[in-house]
């Protein structure tokens, strides 16, 4: 269990941005956006076998070519004076049948990582991932912040279109972040990093969806960008957020005529059209649990799949 | 800047050995249990009483497995095992094993060590029923992935069919992977399963494969209890036939290589596992 080290960077005062997959992909896809924008040069990785099973084999002719694992590597770059150091992690490691990270392998996963961040002089990690809201997906996401040390609060104030978990209806400034997303500021905590993590709002009954929500990703990017004080073209993220959108209504512009799912539910979602996502929530716990309990069935639900491998 | 935490594959802490066998450079043949109809139960099996073999080394599950309780099979609770059989073959090595749930990189190269450093084997096989679109009464083809070239060629024209594919990859193929890291030779045998035996028994693709494994190792097997349970099974699945026309027209279709939509596929698994089930 190793980093392997291609090339060191030298950098000073350096803040490093993390993305694992997850609820919609908002924070893997939020930071490899501004990674690819910001064109960053791969210079290490963790070696993988320890976390993660392979995905992917190549046999040619009878022979074994490869075995592919999911990747976890760093990049850097330097823009308008600032080091910029980045952690795209392809799956999150778990040990047992959970999706999100748990367990050691996810403490040692998240201390590799602020290794590397210590070693290269980094004092502020940003991680990013998905907050459930009840939100309409042609609303703009905001983007909840949570800081790991309170002194934070005063600056995280001050970011547009953000808000604290305390200014969340309902959540009366408590919650849980799942995942390597959550488990990292708590490590950076513990061992002296000042971290913050933000989560671009995704509408609940999409949670389960089989597509990313890049609407949530160019808010947490807009957020990142005012901070670190930079300019990023989302234009891609616009273009490919107003696709899925697309999809969205399609998708439940047939359940509907389909009546796959009943008139009520469809009130509710549509109920949240019209209304500020920071006004109270519009639905009740009651009514968002019987428009998921549709919603997810709908997801799920798949042919009959091969179990070939080999 | 390295950031090294541990070494893999701690032989000592997951196998412990009741007795050290004398073994000569042995052929060491890894099947995993609940493969697709029932194939490594049948080969290990069925080698293991062809040369007495006995269990010498086994598997300590408790990294490997989640442990939370036990699976019942066929009204008796089963727990998760590992096992090493040797017997008038100094040659010759099995094991048969469940899939390990947890920790999978670190239970193959402790199993690639325990073979190479203490059972200092020859070379590696794997066994495993693969799923095809294939009707029983055909042929069976010896699907084979080999972890280097040389061994490739020294099996060629033995009736394997060498592989191509890119997709999730299954234990044996891990192994192999973990194989070719220590220089051992390795081949995972593939024979084909008739989709609707997969979650029965494929007694024809156990014979396939021990055929191969009784020429490559001049085993000198004897096949007259399989030949009869592959008879047997063939006129049990001939009476549904008759019985259910669905059954003789998916069959039928398959016989002609015509394909089967997803619920026939269902359906046709469902009649004959069910069928084969009652005349047990």
């Amino acid at each position: 269990m190793a980093v392997r080290v291609h090339h060191e960077p030298q950098l000073k005062d350096s803040a490093m941005l993390c993305g694992w997959p997850g609820i919609g992909n908002i924070g893997i896809n939020a930071v490899d956006s501004l990674r690819q924008a910001l064109r960053a040069k791969e210079f290490a990785e963790i070696e993988p076998w320890d976390f993660f099973d392979p995905r992917k084999v190549i046999i040619e002719e009878g022979l074994l070519k490869d075995l592919e694992f999911p990747t976890n590597r760093f990049y850097f770059q330097r823009v308008a004076g600032k080091d910029l150091i980045f952690f795209i992690g392809q799956e999150q490691p778990t040990e047992g049948r959970n999706r999100y990270a748990e367990g050691k392998k996810a403490y040692r996963m998240a201390n590799m990582v602020l290794d590397v961040a210590e070693k290269l002089n980094c004092r502020r990690v940003y991680t990013s991932g998905a907050g459930v809201a009840q939100i309409h997906h042609t609303a703009r996401p905001r983007v909840w912040a949570v800081p790991n040390t309170p002194s934070l609060i005063g600056q995280i104030r001050q970011y547009r279109n953000t808000v604290l978990m305390s200014d969340i209806e309902g959540a009366k400034s408590h919650g849980v972040i799942t995942g390597l997303n959550g488990l990292l500021l708590g490590v950076a905590a513990k061992r002296g990093f000042e971290a913050v993590c933000l989560m671009g709002e995704i509408p609940y009954y999409l949670q389960a969806a089989p597509w990313p929500w890049p609407k949530g990703s160019k808010s947490v990017i807009e957020v990142l960008a005012a901070i670190l004080g930079l300019k990023i073209d989302v234009s891609q993220l616009d273009a490919l957020a107003a696709r899925i959108e697309q999809t969205i209504e399609t998708f439940l512009d047939n359940l509907y005529r389909a009546e796959a799912i009943p008139p009520q539910v469809k009130e509710e979602i549509e109920k949240l059209r019209h209304t500020e996502p920071a006004a109270p929530g519009p639905i009740t716990e009651e009514e968002q649990k019987r428009i998921m309990e549709h919603i997810d069935e709908l997801f799920h639900e798949g042919g009959w799949k091969g179990d070939r491998n080999f | 800047m390295s950031f090294s935490m541990k070494e893999a594959g701690k032989v000592t802490e997951t196998f412990s050995f009741s007795e050290q066998p004398e073994l000569e450079n042995p052929s060491l043949i890894v099947g995993w249990k609940h493969d697709a109809g029932g194939l490594s139960r049948q080969v290990i099996g069925h080698l293991n009483r062809a040369i007495s073999a006995k269990c010498f080394c086994e598997l300590d599950p408790v990294r490997f497995f989640s442990l939370s309780g036990v699976t019942i099979e066929k009204n008796v609770a089963r727990f998760p095992e590992g096992k090493f059989y040797c017997g008038k073959r100094n040659d010759l090595v099995t094991f048969e094993s469940n899939e390990p749930e947890l920790e999978r990189y670190e239970f193959l190269n402790a199993l690639a060590d325990l073979a190479r450093d203490h059972l200092s084997i020859k070379e590696l096989y794997t066994i495993g029923g693969t799923v095809s679109a294939i009707a029983h009464t055909g042929s069976r083809e010896l699907l084979a992935v080999f972890n280097q070239p040389q061994l490739q060629q020294r099996l060629a024209g033995r009736g394997l069919e060498d592989l191509s594919w890119e997709g999730s990859p299954a234990i044996s193929s891990y192994l192999l992977w973990v194989a070719a890291g220590r220089g051992i030779p390795a081949v995972s045998l593939w024979p084909q399963v008739p989709f609707y035996l997969a979650v029965s028994e494929d007694f024809e693709a156990a014979k396939v494969t021990l055929s191969f494994l009784d020429e490559t190792f001049e085993l000198g097997l004897d096949f007259g209890g399989l030949d009869d349970r592959i008879k047997d099974q063939n006129q049990k699945i001939s009476r549904i036939r008759e019985e259910d026309p669905d059954v003789e027209k998916y069959i039928s279709m398959l016989e002609s290589e015509l394909s089967l939509a997803p619920e026939e596929r269902i359906e046709l698994t469902e009649k004959v596992a069910a069928a084969l089930e009652q005349q047990v």
